[in-house]
């Protein structure tokens, strides 16, 4: 299979190891986030929180702190790779080389994917020591894990593409990812929205979604099933996971056509 | 067999520069070929344009007959590239890098680790293997950039300006491995400004100046181009020059005198030395002129290069200097060139 090919496997090692074997870089800054996260907003105002949807306000935003660190980790790990590469230019070792740019762009996502899912487990781990958490729907949980972070790669390997400095990349994460996520429904459920509005500008957040794919995947709650009209309200999910998968395809698409015209590598 | 290099009317454009201008090439398999040509002349824009790295604009360019754009994973296979720039992965031990390299190439990971192993002791940096990138010496960094393009076992070998910066001794092991390539098959093309090396490297060099192939031919031919000078000492206190252009013979392009005490030296510039300096000898002394001693000295490939390369500029400058007449921006054109390669 051509996406299994020596070199494929040979770059996607490449950009595997690139993350393992800095731990005190990529995994344990999420792991001490989360501890904060979970002691701060859990434990401490938590416990003057009512219980949303059901759920104690800890447990609730176990699903949405997964999602803001695979994400974050996935767009940051493919970005930096891509921009790192260029700014360095040693990305010219894979770029003369006979991989084709669907495998250069595939093997880049898939490895930012599976260190934004690392990170995920971790996040729910972290969570797991302050409060138990059950998988409801497991394999809907792990389809979506692994479209969001693909999607979030995807969307890495542009910014690394279009980034001029280092800057831009703090700039992607800082200002345009981090505040679409907290106000996606990561710490509040969209019931809890008092005005109609509210509710219809954060439907236009894709991040919603993911956080919503997530949560029903992890406790089994979602927001879509109250909002979409009742006779499709148990399909709202499958509905959500399928646009995003869709969305995913589009971005690496995209991502290959940036690689083949040479967007930001090429003269 | 195909050529290993084939690019007609190759151009490359960027904005109103033209980086390369309708250039086109031939390297034969197995050949040896240098590319000269001062700084901007488009030697790293062309190579560029053969890995992938530079989009061209227009004409064609083949690798082993294989389209450069169309079926860019087979002609990037065939080459093993040395860059002028450090570009090496620094994340990784150099041993690694190699492996990581080959790999993409689609040599198994076990063959990789043989190969790197092989190239590295090649170059002479095995006992580095385990170092990263940044804490090698520069020339270490030079063998390491050579390593790289070796470990693919490539076809076609291309090394922008391996010496440059380099000592004499690690120049000399460069020289003697890269013959060593081409005497077991290994198509090379090098650009270099060293024209020593070219001279002494090269089978057949092209010298390139503003995007465009000045002239192709191999270094014997190049330096018969040139003109030699035969300096002759006369036994008389001073010699006028009109009087001596008149008693020599045609053979002669340019003719000086000058006095030397009770002595006076003509200069004459020939195309052969070796074969006029007799004639020369004879119609002096059929002048009468005593002759002292003669001396002939001949065009080095470097007062060539030089000569081709600025008869070239002068063509430049006077095109820039009407640009700039109608709008001022012949000096910026020429600024922007150099940044070109």
């Amino acid at each position: 299979m051509l996406m299994l090919s020596v070199g494929f496997r040979a770059l996607f090692r490449r950009e595997v190891l690139r993350f393992i074997r800095r731990p005190k870089n990529t995994f344990m800054p999420p792991a001490i986030t989360n501890v904060l996260y979970f002691a701060v907003f859990g434990l401490i105002l938590g416990g003057r929180i009512d219980q949303i949807a059901g759920f104690d306000y800890i447990l609730f935003i176990v699903p949405g702190l997964v999602v803001l660190g695979a994400i974050s980790n996935a767009f940051e790990n493919a970005s930096f790779s891509i921009f790192h590469g260029r700014w360095n230019e040693y990305i010219h070792e894979t770029l003369t080389s006979p991989l084709s740019y669907a495998e250069m762009v595939v093997a880049y996502v898939g490895a930012s994917a599976v260190r934004g899912l690392i990170v995920g487990v971790i996040i729910a781990i972290v969570g797991r020591l302050f409060v138990p958490i059950s998988i409801e729907h497991g394999l809907f949980l792990v389809v979506t894990m692994v479209v969001i972070t693909a999607l979030f790669a995807g969307f890495g390997i542009i910014g690394g593409l279009v980034a001029r400095d280092f800057d831009d990349l703090t700039v992607m994460n800082q200002f345009i990812l981090r505040p679409l996520v907290f106000f996606g429904a990561v710490f509040y459920s969209l019931e809890t929205l008092e005005q109609a509005w509210q509710v219809q500008v954060s439907l236009l957040n894709p991040m919603v979604y993911m956080v919503d794919s997530v949560r029903y995947g992890l406790l089994g709650y979602s927001d879509m099933t109250s909002v979409a009209p009742a006779a499709y309200a148990e399909y709202a999910p499958y509905a959500s996971l399928t646009v995003l998968t869709v969305l995913t395809v589009v971005v690496i698409a995209l991502d290959v056509y940036l690689f083949k015209i040479g967007y930001g590598l090429t003269d | 067999m195909p050529p290993a290099i084939e690019t007609v009317d190759l151009v490359k454009e960027y904005g109103d520069l033209r980086a390369l201008q309708e250039l086109s090439l031939t390297v034969e398999e197995g050949e040896f070929f240098g590319l000269l040509g001062p700084n901007g002349a488009g030697k790293t824009t062309f190579i560029n344009t053969l890995v992938g790295l530079v989009r061209k604009t227009g004409g064609e360019a083949r690798v082993f007959g294989q389209d450069v754009e169309d079926d860019y994973r087979q002609a990037r296979d065939a080459i093993g590239l040395a860059p002028q720039e450090f570009n090496v992965d620094r994340f990784f031990p150099i041993k690694e890098v190699l492996i990581h390299k080959a790999g993409y190439h689609g040599i198994p990971k076990d063959e990789a680790a043989d190969r790197a192993d092989e190239v590295l002791k090649r170059v002479g940096i095995y006992d580095k293997r385990d170092e990263r990138f940044d804490w090698l010496s520069g020339g270490m960094k030079r063998r390491l950039l050579l390593a790289r393009a070796l470990v693919t076992d490539p076809d076609l070998l291309i090394l922008d300006e391996p010496t440059a910066g380099v000592d004499v001794q690690l120049r000399h092991d460069l020289w003697e491995l890269v013959t060593e390539l081409n005497e077991e098959g290994t198509t090379i093309l090098l650009t270099t400004h060293y024209i020593e090396e070219a001279e002494r490297l090269c089978d057949r060099v092209a010298i390139m100046n503003e995007g465009r192939k000045v002239t192709v031919a191999t270094p014997d031919e190049l330096k018969q181009r040139g003109t030699d000078t035969i300096s002759v000492r006369l036994e008389s206190p001073s010699v006028a020059t009109r009087t001596v252009e008149n008693e020599v013979g045609v053979y002669a392009h340019d003719v000086s005198t000058t006095a030397a005490g009770d002595r006076s030296e003509v200069q004459v510039r020939v195309d052969d030395g070796g074969s006029t300096a007799p004639k020369l000898l004879h119609d002096l002394e059929e002048a009468g002129y005593e002759i002292a001693d003669l001396e002939i000295s001949r065009t080095s490939l470097e007062e060539i290069f030089v000569d081709l390369t600025r008869s070239e500029d002068r063509t430049v400058t006077r095109s820039s200097a009407a640009s700039a007449d109608d709008d001022g921006s012949g000096d910026e054109q020429e600024r922007e060139q150099e940044g070109v390669a």
